[in-house]
């Protein structure tokens, strides 16, 4: 290039200096041709001076130069850098037709001087130039010219970072052949030409371009990612493992010291001068290796020095003399007369308790000593609650109040009873009585013809009658209990006669008779084909009959008294005769008959045999109820105790009553009749019902109603006219509502013969979760899991470790190191054989629980 | 005809001495026994109600600081010692036995951020905002010690528990004796503050970070490797205990970031809304780690798969400070600005167990001792506390038998705890009132949220609303 020194041109002499530096070596006169084309459009003047300096080349052409503006200059930084975008070009600038009519135009006119294009002008200099730097024919720059833009529209110089459009479209690149065109001919081009063939071929080894940093980067870290997935991913397994065992242990291996006596012993070192001596006897060689031989060798070292000897036998005299002298200190003793000496001597004695093990005599009267304090206590009855003690807690009732007074006195009562049970026992025949009038009744019940029942029944009658005795003791004796007893014997008596003439009769009418005779029982299982008698004497008589049978016992001859009104009233009824028919209609239109045969059927349970067909939905309902009548089973209850008097072979039965058969009276009721007639004053369905409603109302309460107490929100006129406020209305509303839907969404709702309880128990309520706990998908698993103890006092101690196991078995003051990699196979089942300490080898036994507590897992 | 006979020998019946247990014969029948399960239900109840009696968690504090604490390390080889630095560029190394200084270590000018130990427990590693790197050889355990643990290479605190009562004075005076200031045997300089440091599990790198994250080696005064991400500082810095080339930083920009120090940058990083303040790794399984965040709960994390948390743990009402796994790796422990430090396990959401004292403030530092048995906190009122991990766990040495009633009131307490009354007993814990009060509002607000929420949901089109689970809602993304 020219030798310009103006300062203008810097920037284009800097431009080519770079070139020189960073590019590859080109020839100067390409070198040339790039900076003349590559030249900024930044100014004018820039453009001046390039023209300027190619004039320089052709004749001395000089132009005046217009200083740069300070600014531009960027001397020393005194201004902030900014761009003169006053002349530039947008970035966006496209000058395509414009270069196609410089293509144009270095196609056709290339020496047009008639353009007057400074940029033709120079290119025909150029060429010249170049000609005549390298001595090469023109047409070798002609293309090259020719194909090249004519337009320079780049913002900025060209440099590295600000490549010429070309360049980044991929036009008009500089390639080998560009750089060898010259060369040919020459020495080594063959073998040069050949070289970069072959690098052209190579693509192995071509480095591309860096690709921009983020992307890069991007990669970079895919690249990392996967390299370090793959380091954790090969821990998974063993990780896995570790989180499935049921216990983990740390440090197992680590001893810690000794843990047995054994091991502590092994470790004794004797200190003082007698353990010294212990243990020089104890390892003395000799007499180890005498026990371990046949051990003749121990009676030679068994031998005794004549020091030791004479040592043992002076201990052997010092012990015999004291015996000497202490027997004769004791017949001393003996010889004593004075009997005061003597009792205060066995006094001593038998404190010391010494003497009974001594004497057997004296052992016999402690024995003896013992059994009378026993019969004194049992004397005495301290436990019968004569205590002072006992005697002030019943007198306050306490015993009520506390439990553990209660229990005090039920334990006094109790040693009571045991005692006085003793004393029962002593004298026999007190129970035989009861035993041999039972025996006689199950005889009777056994093999009773008719005849030696009345006969029987009769004897007892007449000996009922004979012993009117009254008790002169205890409640009896009291004038009015006195009084009642007599009438009421008076009454007894008469109906005794009165039995007794009817067993006379029924003695004379003989076999005939005999054979209606009826059987009384409770429990009986009416048979289709049973034939029903019905009821002829009335229903007084047979309790009478009852009263006087059961004559040991006059306090419940009173009670069945009592009993007897609700039964007449149900006389009437079982007096009125229903067929079958009849009875079932009422069954289907009667929901109060249906219950009493319902509850019937509950009431005892041998006669669900009868509950046919028509009852089936109805039995359903009378499973659920609770049993409303007590009452009715006391009666029966008492009647089935009657009924075990007397019994004869083929009778039938009717419930609880004493039925005589005749003739010309008889009609079979139906059973559903009996039934109905035996329950007749029980109201069952109303009971149950206000039962119910008992029930409802505790579980779902009523809300009360709003009321005007007088004195609260009544003061004035006004507010009483008002009346009760609106707020309290909806309130109740709000809450009658709720209690509405409460008694609504109550599972017995719409059953009405049915009692549910939804009482929340509240003790139970405590042993219920109310959700799943976590990690239990079903209810089924969860219950399992607490299905059997863990306790010592419920499993065996083999595996009561292992079920109390926890999750971290570890030592304390042991260092734990991080977890060390180690190949597991995943297929392996997760087992837990580790053993737990490692000096004591456990067997390995899996039990089939833990299992599940894995799965459960 | 075989006749069973009941044939005990008296050789088996005999003890050797007489306090050994007689023999029980047992019929485990169940039927024999109907009432097994409400008797374990009681004993489970009256095992929550012993454990609540008998938690008494603190075992005292190591004063002798004159600034908050900063940053604390333990010596992964030594089971007593462990190192603590505070604002003042202080740093002492305690003996946790004793709870005493046994060496201090001058130098720093400002505030030590950084505090780490060698695996072999030889070289002490320090970084403060002073731009200092500061290598320190730590002392050898002193006479007391070696006598103790020179033939076993165990380290036994109980064991030492008791011997103090036996050599209290020796051990009074050697403590005295032994109390010795040291020198740093190197010095390296960097351009920046520094914030944290860590040492790689057996190896002889160690990472600070600051506003890069560097590798370096022990005898070199340079970097040997650098991280830059971003314009932002880094944070917290840990290496992986089970795989010691990789690590794990988080960044002022909330960035987390995996690192693994053969390769030249970052492998994993996830953006989530909030700062997290401290990392740690679950040295039982080397792809997990737990992340302490600014916005008060730790998020779990798969090295593997950081689009979501695997476990938020929630339970903090401030920021989280630090974090430290258990060595068992089933548990890790919090400390936070909320003047609390908790328990977590590591797959629960809710923490085990909450540890505070009146005089604790803001805590800075936590660590759970290398047996997995206490808890050690640092905090701005210039104290080290040290907890046990169990708060009614039994010390010393237990007998066999007394340690089977342990498990087994444990364990049947396990078992019972889902119902109502035992999950009360063992739930339930004494709050301190700012903490208190922070938890219900900020479940007041949480529920207004979600209600809000629901609301939304009900009146908008189906599907337009999509509630985020919690484990994505605070991660942002994950950088590809």
């Amino acid at each position: 290039m020219g030798g310009l020194k103006r300062k203008s041109s810097s920037s284009a002499k800097t431009l080519a200096k770079s070139k020189k530096k960073k590019g590859p070596h080109l020839p100067n006169s390409i070198l040339k041709v790039i900076a003349n084309q590559k030249r900024p459009l930044n100014s004018d003047e820039e453009d001046d001076d390039v023209i300027g300096s190619d004039d320089e080349h052709g004749g001395d052409l000089y132009e005046y130069e217009e200083g740069v503006p300070e600014e531009e200059s960027r001397k020393n930084n005194r201004y902030d850098r900014h761009d003169n975008y006053d002349y530039e070009l947008p970035e966006d600038f496209e000058d395509e037709n414009v270069e196609s009519e410089d293509d144009d135009d270095g196609g056709n006119n290339d020496n047009d001087e008639a353009e007057g294009d400074d940029d033709d002008d120079d290119d025909d200099r150029h060429t010249r130039m170049l000609q005549s730097l390298t001595g090469m024919p023109s047409a070798a720059f002609e293309g090259e010219s020719k194909s090249k833009p004519v337009l320079f529209t780049e913002a900025y110089p060209e440099g590295e970072f600000n490549p010429t459009r070309d360049v980044l479209e991929g036009k008009n690149v500089l390639t080998e052949e560009d750089f060898l065109a010259p060369l040919e001919g020459t020495p080594g081009y063959q073998k040069t030409s050949k070289q970069i063939a072959r690098m052209r071929k190579d693509t192995k080894h071509v480095v591309h371009a860096p690709l921009p940093k983020p992307q890069r980067e991007r990669l970079e870290r895919k690249a990392v990612i996967g390299l370090v997935d793959e380091e954790f991913s090969k821990w998974v397994h063993l990780v896995k493992k570790n989180r499935e065992a049921p216990t983990v242990y740390f440090n197992q291996d680590v001893d810690l010291g000794y843990s047995t006596v054994g091991a502590i012993a092994s470790e004794f070192q004797p200190r003082t001068d007698f353990e010294k001596k212990m243990a020089s006897v104890l390892n003395d060689s000799e007499v180890s290796e005498a026990h371990r031989d046949d051990g003749a060798r121990l009676l030679e070292l068994n031998e005794v020095s004549m020091e030791d000897h004479i040592k043992d036998r002076n201990h052997i005299a010092k012990m015999r003399s004291l015996l000497f002298r202490h027997e004769l200190k004791s017949k001393r003793i003996k010889k004593i007369k004075s009997k005061t000496y003597h009792r205060l001597k066995n006094k001593d004695l038998k404190n010391s308790s010494l003497g009974a093990l001594i004497d057997p005599e004296m052992a016999k009267e402690e024995a003896m000593r013992q059994e009378a304090k026993r019969v004194e206590e049992r004397m005495t009855l301290k436990h019968k609650n004569t205590g002072k003690w006992a005697k002030r807690m019943i007198s306050r009732g306490l015993n009520v109040k506390y439990d553990g007074t209660k229990a005090a006195i039920a334990e006094q009562l109790q040693m009571n009873a045991t005692l006085s049970r003793k004393m029962n026992s002593m004298r026999d025949g007190s129970s035989s009585d009861e035993s041999d009038d039972e025996e006689e009744l199950n005889d009777g019940s056994d093999e009773d013809t008719p005849s030696r029942l009345i006969a029987k029944a009769k004897e007892k009658t007449l000996r009922a009658l004979e012993d009117d005795e009254v008790p002169n003791a205890g409640l009896m004796s009291l004038p009015f209990m006195a009084r009642a007893m007599k009438k009421k014997n008076e009454e007894a008596n008469e109906e005794a006669k009165r039995a007794l003439e009817e067993y006379e009769e029924w003695e004379n009418s003989g076999g005939e008779n005999s054979k209606k005779t009826v059987n009384v029982s409770g429990r009986r299982v009416f048979g289709a084909t049973a034939k029903v008698e019905a009821p002829k004497e009335s229903r007084k008589d047979s309790d009478n009959f009852y009263d006087d049978s059961d004559s040991d016992n006059d306090m419940a001859g009173i009670e069945d008294n009592n009993i007897e009104p609700v039964r007449d009233n149900a006389s009437p009824a079982r007096n009125t005769i229903t067929d079958t028919e009849k009875f079932d209609d009422d069954v289907a239109g009667n929901p109060a008959s249906k219950t009493t045969f319902d509850v019937a059927m509950f009431a005892s349970g041998s006669w669900k045999k009868m509950t046919g067909s028509k009852n089936t939905e109805s039995k359903k309902a009378s499973k659920k109820t609770r049993a409303p009548t007590p009452q009715a089973q006391d009666k029966k209850g008492s009647r089935d105790e009657e009924s075990e008097d007397s019994e004869s072979e083929a009778e039938e039965m009717v419930d609880g009553v004493l039925t005589f058969a005749s003739k010309e009276t008889f009609e079979v009721p139906s059973q559903a009749e009996l039934i109905n007639r035996a329950f007749a004053g029980d109201d069952v369905l109303d009971e149950f019902e206000k039962d119910k409603e008992e029930v409802l109302n505790q579980e779902v309460p009523k809300p009360e109603k709003p009321v005007l107490v007088p004195g609260w929100g009544n003061w004035t006129d006004i507010q009483r006219k008002r009346g009760i406020s609106k707020q309290m209305v909806q309130k109740h509303e709000a809450e009658k509502k709720e209690w509405e839907q409460g008694l609504k969404t109550r599972k017995d709702a719409r059953l009405k013969h049915v009692i549910i309880s939804e009482k929340v128990d509240k003790k139970a309520e405590k042993l219920h979760t109310t959700t799943l706990p976590f990690p239990y998908t079903s209810k089924e698993v969860f219950e399992h899991s607490m299905r059997m103890p863990i306790g010592p006092e419920f499993n065996p101690s083999t595996i009561v470790g292992e079920l109390n196991r926890p999750e971290v078995v570890k030592k304390t003051g042991v260092i734990i190191k991080p977890v060390k990699f180690e190949e597991v196979n995943p297929n392996d089942e997760v087992d837990d054989e580790h053993p737990r300490n490692h000096q004591k080898q456990r067997p390995k036994k899996k039990t089939s629980r833990r299992q599940g507590k894995v799965k459960s897992k | 005809m075989r006749i069973k006979t009941i044939s005990r020998s008296v050789d088996e019946f005999t003890r050797e001495r007489s306090q050994d247990l007689q023999r029980v014969f047992h019929n485990f029948d169940p039927s024999l026994r109907p009432m097994e399960k409400a008797v374990e239900y009681q004993r489970a109840l009256t095992a929550a109600k012993l454990e609540k009696i008998f938690a008494r968690p603190f075992v005292g504090a190591m004063d002798g600081h004159r600034d908050g604490i900063s940053c604390m390390a333990k010596n992964p080889n030594y089971l007593k010692g462990i190192f603590s630095a505070s604002m003042d560029g202080d740093i002492r190394l305690w003996d946790i036995a004793t709870r005493r200084t046994v060496c201090q270590f001058p130098g720093h000018q400002g505030a030590v951020r950084g505090l780490t130990v060698s695996t072999d427990g030889n070289v002490l590693v320090s970084c403060g905002t002073d731009c200092n790197v500061r290598l320190w050889s730590v002392p050898r355990p002193s006479l007391e010690d070696s006598d103790l643990s020179s033939e076993k290479s165990t380290e036994v605190v109980h064991c030492l528990f008791f011997l103090i009562t036996l050599y209290s004075l020796v051990l009074l005076f050697i403590l005295i004796t032994s109390f010795f200031l040291s020198q740093p045997s190197a010095v390296y300089t960097c351009k920046n503050a520094l914030l944290a440091v860590d040492h790689q599990f057996e190896g002889d790198l160690f990472a600070t970070a600051g506003a890069q994250l560097d590798i370096w080696n022990h005898n070199r005064s340079q970097p040997v490797q650098s991280f830059t991400s971003g314009s932002h500082s880094v944070i917290s810095v840990r290496f992986n205990p089970g795989e010691p080339d990789i690590l794990a930083t988080s960044s002022g920009d909330n960035h987390i970031s995996i690192y693994d120090i053969r390769m030249s940058s970052a492998a994993r990083k996830i953006l989530m809304r909030t700062k997290t303040n401290s990392i740690a790794w679950n040295p039982m399984e080397p792809m997990n780690f737990t992340a302490a965040n600014e916005d008060g709960n730790c998020y779990s994390f798969d090295g593997r798969k950081n689009e979501e948390a695997k476990c938020v743990h929630k339970d903090h009402v401030s920021a989280v400070m630090d974090i430290d796994f258990s060595p068992t790796g089933r548990e890790f422990v919090t400390g936070s600005y909320d003047r609390s430090v908790r328990i977590f396990p590591y797959n629960g959401g809710h923490s085990r167990e909450i540890y505070h004292t009146k005089r604790m403030q803001r805590v800075f530092c936590v660590k759970y001792s290398s047996d997995a048995t206490y808890v050690i906190s640092g905090s701005d009122d210039t104290n080290l506390r040290l907890w046990k991990a169990k708060a009614s766990e039994q010390l010393g040495v237990i007998l066999p038998r007394e340690q089977k009633k342990h498990e087994y009131n444990e364990a049947v307490k396990n078992r019972y705890k889902h119902l109502p009354e035992i999950k009360r007993i063992v739930r339930h814990r004494h709050l301190p009132k700012p903490i208190y009060k922070a938890k219900a509002e900020s479940r007041a607000m949480n529920d207004a949220k979600r209600r809000k929420d629901e609301r939304r949901k009900a009146h908008s089109a189906p599907g337009t609303v999509v509630t985020e689970s919690h484990r994505t809602r605070r991660i942002i993304k994950e950088v590809e």
